[in-house]
């Protein structure tokens, strides 16, 4: 298959570059660290979900660091054969552009997976070992979620490099998009609870609690705090598990809104991405 | 430079026709029709009302200066670029509406490629079988373009010349029924330009249709059946090599050392049957004449008390009709009325 083909070169491709053999190390060293900082005391154990749900881990690595890893190795996907001219050799084989397109994400996605399951799976062998009582299946589920966010990320980088013309827009582009996804976002959350909270302004077709909702799923780190949240304390789609039913209902909507966001941003900015890059003159 | 020059071309007549001829109709079907195809970047046309037409089995050279439209038309029939107006057809398809169809059948040299650094020779031809969905021996490929020592060799590392080779064997796998070659000779040593041609031989005999471009006539002459010559977007000359030939055929050019000469001295040089132009720096007087006009020519001179001292003659090259056409300078000679040769201007 064509996208296949494509994927696998571009993995082979990737999976090769310094960054990604610098960004592996320097993964692998910070989940060390972190799992060192949450060491439970002598005698005592930590359980999976304490570890993952910290907010080391949580708040600091994955929703902060995966993102700009993925834009890293994928910023220029695309743009950048299309500028160095080895996008001829690609296109001079029987590929569509929307197999390179869909065959980049995939491709980079899975480049970044070697990072991101090593930088896990190695510091997790060594404390499971020690003092910590891992639950193989919670932390395994976690790092595919990871996976989930990182290939979002990647989906993203992706669809702005086919959109693009040029190297410098794409990183202009990329540079941009983790601000607004990471420390933007993040930074106006909190005025934006203060102040929609309450019930926001008249103007607003929707509540102020719904809108906010709305916000923290749009953004791939939202939607991947919730689903990962739920996952690690066991009750990704259990709604029985949560306080009163209309909790667990919701939950369970948030739950599946929360993945069909992730499914969207896996899928929407690469057609986007592609509709620019079909009409593009190489 | 050249070091195929003068080589005998290979005769029109000698086309291989095995897959060439369609059942019944014995007319050669059309590997590449391009109709009135236009293509305009901004202000600028690269390519202006182009028709060219190649058939099935034909090794076609396209010719121009750089700059002239020949890689925007070759874009153009791998859905690189999409043409402003006009419809290009490659093997009975629309090049972009069923460009995967075309590009499945083709192999392609680009102009302005580059490879993939970090990947071996060895894996860029894998990738190319694997994209075309076919299971063979890569190592044979590399062998063929002779770089089968440096396949498991990251391709960062190769010189230009082994970049070109190994992009020739990527174009190779899978036995294209048309070779889209861009200056396949750039970046090649002489040797190598001489192997590249031998490949494209074989390809022809085996019924494959090549169109390939090259700035430099001396690289195509040798092998293809008819050439075009592209000149700032537009096809000025479209013909086989020997009707080229036949074009700059009996002229003949005579330079003449001589003790002084001057404008007018020429005068009766110009007047006689036969010539087409004379020139002169003082001491030495150019002329581009029929061949049977020489000693007229000599004669003349000598008529307007010119003292000549020597001459010598050369055969007018196709180097010198190609810059003719091409634009270029250096040449002189006119742009004649030559069969079945369009010219534009």
């Amino acid at each position: 298959m064509s996208l296949e083909a494509v994927a696998r070169k571009d993995f082979q491709d990737a999976v090769r570059s310094r960054w990604l053999l610098g960004l592996t190390a320097f993964f692998v060293l910070l989940v060390s660290v972190v799992v060192y900082l949450v060491r439970p005391g002598e005698g005592q154990t930590l359980s999976t979900s304490a570890l993952l749900g910290s907010v080391f881990i949580r708040d600091a690595l994955v929703t902060t660091l995966i993102p700009l890893i993925a834009l890293v190795v994928s910023y220029n996907a695309v743009v950048g054969e299309r500028e160095s001219g080895s996008l001829k050799l690609l296109l001079a084989l029987p590929h569509s552009r929307a197999d390179v397109v869909f065959g980049k994400v995939v491709g980079r996605a899975g480049a970044i997976a070697v990072p991101v399951s090593v930088g896990f799976l190695l510091p997790g062998l060594v404390a499971a070992i020690g003092p910590l009582s891992l639950r193989p299946g919670t932390f395994i589920g976690y790092i595919l979620l990871t996976l989930l966010l990182s290939a979002a990320f990647v989906a993203i980088a992706v669809g702005f490099s086919s959109a693009v013309a040029s190297n410098r827009l794409a990183i202009g582009g990329a540079v941009g998009l983790y601000f607004l996804f990471v420390p933007l976002w993040g930074a106006i959350q909190f005025p934006l609870r203060l102040y929609l909270g309450t019930g926001g302004p008249d103007w607003l077709p929707i509540a102020g609690s719904e809108l906010l909702r709305l916000l923290r799923l749009i953004n791939p780190t939202g939607s991947f705090k919730i689903v990962s949240g739920e996952f690690v304390s066991g009750t990704l789609f259990a709604a029985g598990q949560a306080g009163s039913e209309a909790a667990g209902q919701y939950a369970m909507q948030m739950e599946i809104a929360a993945f069909a966001m992730l499914g969207a941003w896996l899928l929407v900015p690469p057609l986007l991405g592609l509709w620019r890059f079909e009409g593009a003159d190489l | 430079m050249h070091d195929s020059y003068g080589n005998v071309c290979r005769v029109t007549d000698g086309l291989p026709k095995s897959k060439a001829e369609t059942a019944g109709s014995g007319r050669y079907m059309a590997a590449i029709e391009l109709e009135g195809v236009t293509k305009r970047y901004g202000d600028v046309t690269a390519v202006r009302d182009l028709d060219l037409t190649v058939e099935e089995g034909e090794v076609f050279g396209f010719l121009g200066p750089n700059g002239a439209g020949k890689s925007t038309t070759i874009n153009m029939l791998l859905d690189f670029v999409r043409p402003t107006s006009g419809t290009v057809r490659v093997l009975s398809r629309d090049a972009q509406a069923e460009s995967v169809a075309v590009r499945r059948r083709t192999g392609v040299l680009p102009e302005g490629y580059d490879v993939y650094e970090r990947l071996t020779g060895r894996q860029h031809v894998e990738f190319a079988m694997r994209s075309k969905e076919l299971d063979g021996d890569a190592d044979a490929v590399l062998e063929r373009v002779g770089i089968a020592d440096a396949a498991d060799r990251r391709a960062g590392g190769y010189s230009k010349g082994m970049r070109q080779r190994l992009v020739l064997g990527m174009a190779l796998v899978g036995e294209p029924e048309i070779l889209i070659l861009d200056e396949p000779s750039s970046g090649l040593d002489p040797a190598g330009a001489k192997e590249m041609r031998e490949i494209v031989r074989d390809e022809a005999e085996r019924g494959t249709t090549v169109f390939f471009s090259s700035h430099v006539l001396g690289q195509v002459e040798s092998v293809c059946d008819r050439v075009g010559i592209m000149r700032e977007g537009e096809l000025v000359a479209e013909d086989s090599i020997e009707g080229l030939r036949e074009a700059v055929g009996g002229e003949e050019q005579l330079v003449v050392t001589v003790d002084a000469a001057s404008e007018a001295d020429l005068e009766g040089v110009r007047a006689l049957d036969g010539v087409s132009s004379a020139a002169t720096d003082g001491g030495t007087v150019t002329v581009s004449c029929e061949s049977d006009a020489k000693t007229k020519v000599i004669g003349a001179l000598e008529d307007a008390g010119v003292t000549v001292k020597d001459f010598s003659t050369e055969e007018a090259s196709l180097e010198d009709l190609f810059l003719t056409y091409a634009g270029g300078d250096g040449a002189d000679a006119e742009s004649g009325d030559v069969t079945g040769t369009e010219v534009a201007e």
